[in-house]
C-alpha cells in the first residue's frame, strides 16, 4: 500500500511540476502560432523577468507593486522586440526570424546581468516547499505546497489565456493571424498589434514561470536552460496547439519524475535532465506532428 | 478629401518590380468609376494579381514595389500605406485562392472581417444577419470549420469576410478559380447584387472572360504587364479580337494580342 501511495505522490509531484512546463510551452506556442518561428529567447525572457522582479523587490518595492512593474517591463520588452527586431524583419524567411530570436536571447541575458548582477538570488514567495498537512491527513499523500500553488497558478493562467483567445476580438485576430497572416492582413487585422499582444503574453507567462522556479531553485542563470525543457514538451504536444502544450507539459513532468525515481538509480541518478529529450526523440520518430499538432487541412 | 472625381480609383502608367529586378508590370493605366464593376482580364502571368496587390498595398509582403506611375484611390494617393490602413479607407482585397482561415468556423471567419471596425457584439450580430442575407448558403454552415467547406463555400466566405469590413471598393482576384460553372454563376450573381445594393465599386481580375464581361460594366485586357485593349463590357464581348483570343471563337495561328497587332501592322504597311 505504501508503495502505491508513494507512486501516486511521485506522479502528483510530477504533474504539478509539469504545469510549469506547460506554461512556458504556452509562451512558445503563442509566438509560434503568430509568427511561425520558434522563440529561442523564451528562456532568456524567463531569466530576465524574474531577475527584474527580484531586483525591484530588493529596491524596496512591495510584492504586488514589483509584480505589476515587472509585467509592464515585459510588455515594454515585447514592444521593443516588435519594433526593433520583428518589424524590420517582416516578410523575411522564418529562418531569419529564428536567428533573430537567438540573438534577442543573448541581448536579454546580457541586459539582465548588467542591470542586476550575476549572483544567485533567493526568492521567497512566502510559500514553503514542504508538504501540506491536511492532504497528509485526508489522503495520506505528501504534496508540496509550492508544487500545488504552481499548479493552480498555471491552470488559472492557461484557462484565462484560452478564454481570451476564444472570446475576445484580439483573440480572434490572433487566431486569424496564426492561420494565414496574409489573409488576416488583407482584411485589416494589423499584424503589429497582434505581435505585441503575443510577445506581452509570452513575457507575463515567462515572469510567472520564473517566479515559481526561482522560488525553488534560486534565481539564477540555469533558468534559461530549464525553460528550454519546453522544447520536448512542444515536440510531444505539437508546436501549434495550446491543449498540446498543456498535456505535453503534464506528460513530461510526470514521466521525468517517475523515471527519475524508479530508473534513476540504475543510471546513477539525475536522469530528469535528459529523459524528456529521449521521450521527444521517440515522438519525432513515430508521431512527428505531436499529440495535438494541427493537421494541415488540405482540400483535394 | 473624398474625391469629387467620378472615378473611385485612378491608376496611371504604373510599373512594378519584384525584388528590385523582376519587372512584372510595365505600363498599366486604368480607372474604376464609382459604383461600377470593372473586369481586369488576361492569362496566367499577365499581371492581374500584381495590379490588384499594388492597389491594396499587399505587394510589399512579396517584396514588390511600384516604381513608376501613380495610384489614386478615393482622392488619396496610395504610396506607403499598410494593408491595414487601406482597409480603414474602405479598400479590401479578396486574395486569389480564397485564403479562408481553415481552423476557424465559417462564422468566425466572417466576423474576423469586421476586425478593423471595432463593433459591439450586437452590431456584429446585425452585420452578420445582413451578410447572411446575401450568402444564404453560409448561414447553414456557420458552425462548420472553414477548412472543411467546399471550394464554392470558401469563395463565399472570402467575399463575405471582406464585405464585413464595409468596403467602398472591393478587389476580387479570380473568384471563379477552380469552381463549377453553376457555382461561378451563383458567386457572380452575389457580387452583382452587392454592387447594386451596397454600392460597392468592384475591380475584378478574371481568366474567365465570358462570365466576367457579362457581369462587368467595363473591361481591361492585359498581357505581359501591358494594357492591350479596353472598352465597355458590351463592346469587348462583341469585339472580333476578343472573341477570337479569349472567348474561343478562333482563327488559326494567332495566339495573343501581340500577334494580332503585328498582323494588323503588316497589313497596314502592305
Amino acid at each position: 500500500m505504501t508503495e502505491v501511495l508513494f507512486f501516486i505522490e511521485v506522479v502528483v509531484a510530477g504533474l504539478l511540476a509539469g504545469t510549469m512546463y506547460s506554461l512556458v510551452a504556452l509562451g512558445f506556442v503563442l509566438i509560434y502560432k503568430a509568427s511561425s518561428t520558434f522563440n529561442f529567447a523564451q528562456g532568456a525572457m524567463v531569466f530576465f523577468a524574474v531577475l527584474a522582479f527580484v531586483g525591484f523587490m530588493e529596491l524596496g518595492l512591495s510584492f504586488p507593486v514589483a509584480f505589476v512593474v515587472t509585467v509592464l517591463l515585459m510588455v515594454l520588452v515585447g514592444l521593443c522586440t516588435e519594433r526593433l527586431v520583428l518589424n524590420p524583419l517582416m516578410n523575411q524567411s522564418e529562418d531569419t526570424l529564428l536567428m533573430a530570436t537567438i540573438g534577442l536571447g543573448f541581448v536579454l541575458e546580457g541586459l539582465a546581468q548588467a542591470a542586476w548582477g550575476v549572483e544567485v538570488r533567493r526568492l521567497d514567495l512566502g510559500i514553503g516547499d514542504f508538504p501540506i498537512e491536511w492532504i497528509i491527513d485526508v489522503f495520506g499523500l505528501f504534496v508540496s505546497a509550492l508544487d500545488l500553488t504552481a499548479g493552480i497558478v498555471a491552470a488559472v493562467l492557461i484557462i484565462g489565456l484560452a478564454l481570451l483567445f476564444k472570446y475576445t476580438r484580439m483573440g480572434l485576430g490572433l487566431r486569424a493571424v496564426a492561420d494565414d497572416p496574409g489573409a488576416a492582413s488583407s482584411i485589416g487585422i494589423p499584424l503589429k498589434n497582434i505581435m505585441l499582444l503575443v510577445w506581452s503574453a509570452a513575457g507575463v507567462v515567462a515572469l510567472v514561470a520564473g517566479m515559481m522556479w526561482g522560488a525553488r531553485a534560486g534565481v539564477q542563470f540555469a533558468l534559461v536552460d530549464l525553460a528550454l525543457k519546453a522544447l520536448p514538451v512542444l515536440i510531444i504536444g505539437g508546436f501549434s496547439s495550446i491543449p498540446g502544450a498543456i498535456v505535453g507539459g503534464l506528460i513530461i513532468g510526470a514521466t521525468e519524475k517517475v523515471l527519475e525515481v524508479y530508473l534513476g538509480p540504475f543510471f546513477g541518478g539525475a536522469i530528469e535532465g535528459w529523459a524528456p529529450y529521449v521521450l521527444a526523440i521517440f515522438f519525432l520518430l513515430y508521431r512527428p506532428e505531436g499529440l495535438f499538432g494541427e493537421k494541415i487541412i488540405r482540400r483535394v | 478629401m473624398t474625391g469629387n472625381s467620378d472615378n473611385i480609383l485612378e491608376i496611371s502608367s504604373i510599373e512594378v518590380m519584384y525584388d528590385s529586378v523582376i519587372s512584372a508590370l510595365h505600363d498599366v493605366s486604368l480607372n474604376v468609376p464609382r459604383g461600377k464593376i470593372v473586369a481586369l482580364l488576361g492569362g496566367n502571368g499577365a499581371g492581374k494579381s500584381t495590379t490588384l496587390k499594388s492597389i491594396s498595398t499587399m505587394l510589399a509582403a512579396e517584396r514588390g514595389k511600384v516604381t513608376k506611375g501613380s495610384i489614386v484611390y478615393d482622392g488619396t494617393e496610395v504610396k506607403n500605406q499598410s494593408p491595414y490602413e487601406m482597409v480603414a479607407l474602405g479598400m479590401v482585397q479578396v486574395l486569389e485562392g480564397r485564403r479562408c482561415f481553415g481552423h476557424l468556423t465559417v462564422e468566425e471567419n466572417i466576423i474576423a472581417g469586421a476586425y478593423s471596425r471595432k463593433l459591439s457584439k450586437s452590431q456584429i450580430k446585425n452585420e452578420l444577419e445582413k451578410i447572411y442575407g446575401y450568402f444564404n448558403r453560409l448561414r447553414d454552415r456557420r458552425k462548420s470549420q472553414a477548412g472543411f467547406t467546399s471550394g464554392g463555400e470558401q469563395q463565399m466566405i472570402a467575399v463575405a469576410r471582406a464585405m464585413m469590413a464595409k468596403p467602398k471598393m472591393l478587389l476580387l482576384d479570380e473568384p471563379s478559380m477552380g469552381l463549377a460553372p453553376q457555382l461561378v454563376a451563383e458567386i457572380f450573381n452575389i457580387v452583382k447584387e452587392l454592387n447594386e445594393k451596397e454600392g460597392v465599386s468592384i475591380l475584378l481580375a478574371e481568366q474567365n472572360t465570358n462570365v466576367a464581361l457579362r457581369n462587368a460594366d467595363y473591361g481591361y485586357i492585359i498581357e505581359t504587364g501591358h494594357v492591350m485593349l479596353h472598352g465597355s463590357a458590351d463592346k469587348l464581348l462583341n469585339d472580333e479580337k476578343v472573341k477570337e483570343l479569349y472567348l474561343g471563337i478562333s482563327k488559326e495561328g494567332r495566339k495573343n494580342f501581340r500577334d494580332v497587332l503585328r498582323e494588323e501592322g503588316t497589313k497596314k504597311l502592305a
